[in-house]
């Protein structure tokens, strides 16, 4: 059992050096948002590609409607 | 981080973000584009007919009674189809139509919801109680097409589903009455 005046060492914040320096976080940083952007970008262009492929080759052919 | 890399950081982000933004803008605005295209210069819309018709009656006199089911060839040369949807079936079960002319379809129900869809064209829609339901299409292939119920109605449901028979116009002939039925085949 812990008195009041003693301190478990779950409460002692463990302090250790961020291993990653300012300048690699800067580097990354810099070329994460373009992996994102493409990754992004590829799946939003092939959802936009079969959207396309259903309306101009099924949809359309299909004659008009109203 | 320097306040001053974060700050060029931040911009950075910021330029993605409206990056991003300006492309998904550009799609939605071309996706939009097309369908009011398609619609003004394809006639393709979504059916938008708003017409009551009293379900208890529909049967007994006017438009939807028996006699004025099935296909009919205006004088002017229109051609209309009445069919009405009740549980469970389609009356009449089979349409003639031709192929490559303007065709009218209406139907009424004096029971519950129905739907329908014509497999391979773009036919598509909900019978209501109380409400014609009309389709304007053109039939671009001959040959004989499913027409089923697609909404639920009742235990019967599976079962409910018609023939649209689509004939080259040269063999669409009506009748003294301006009335064509299916050929027997």
């Amino acid at each position: 059992m812990i008195s009041g005046n003693e301190s478990s060492s779950v409460d002692v914040p463990s302090v250790t050096a961020d291993p990653v320096d300012d300048a690699a976080l800067a580097q990354v940083m810099r070329v994460v948002p373009l992996g994102a952007g493409v990754l992004a970008g590829a799946a939003v262009a092939l959802l936009v590609l079969g959207y396309l492929a259903i309306y101009l080759l099924v949809f359309l052919p299909r004659g008009g409607v109203g | 981080m320097t306040e001053q890399s974060a700050h060029v950081h931040e911009r950075r982000i910021l330029g993605t973000e409206m990056l991003w933004a300006f492309g998904v803008g550009v799609l939605i605005a071309a996706v939009l584009g097309m369908i009011v295209f398609t619609a003004l210069t394809r006639d393709i819309n979504p059916p938008s007919n708003v017409e009551h018709i009293d379900p208890k009656r529909l049967h007994l006199s006017g438009e939807f009674a028996e006699q004025n089911l099935g296909t009919t060839v205006g004088a002017d040369g229109s051609v209309t189809v009445r069919v009405i949807a009740t549980q469970f079936m389609f009356v009449p079960r089979c349409i003639a139509v031709p192929r490559g002319r303007p065709v009218t379809l209406r139907f009424a129900t004096p029971d519950v919801v129905h739907g329908l869809l014509i497999t391979g064209t773009n036919v598509n829609t909900m019978v209501v109680p109380g409400f014609v339901a009309q389709v304007y299409t053109t039939f671009t292939r001959t040959g004989d097409l499913l027409m089923p119920c697609h909404e639920y109605c009742g235990l019967g449901h599976s079962e409910m589903w018609a023939t649209v028979q689509i004939v080259p116009d040269s063999e669409f002939k009506p009748d003294r009455d301006g009335r064509v039925s299916c050929a027997q085949r």
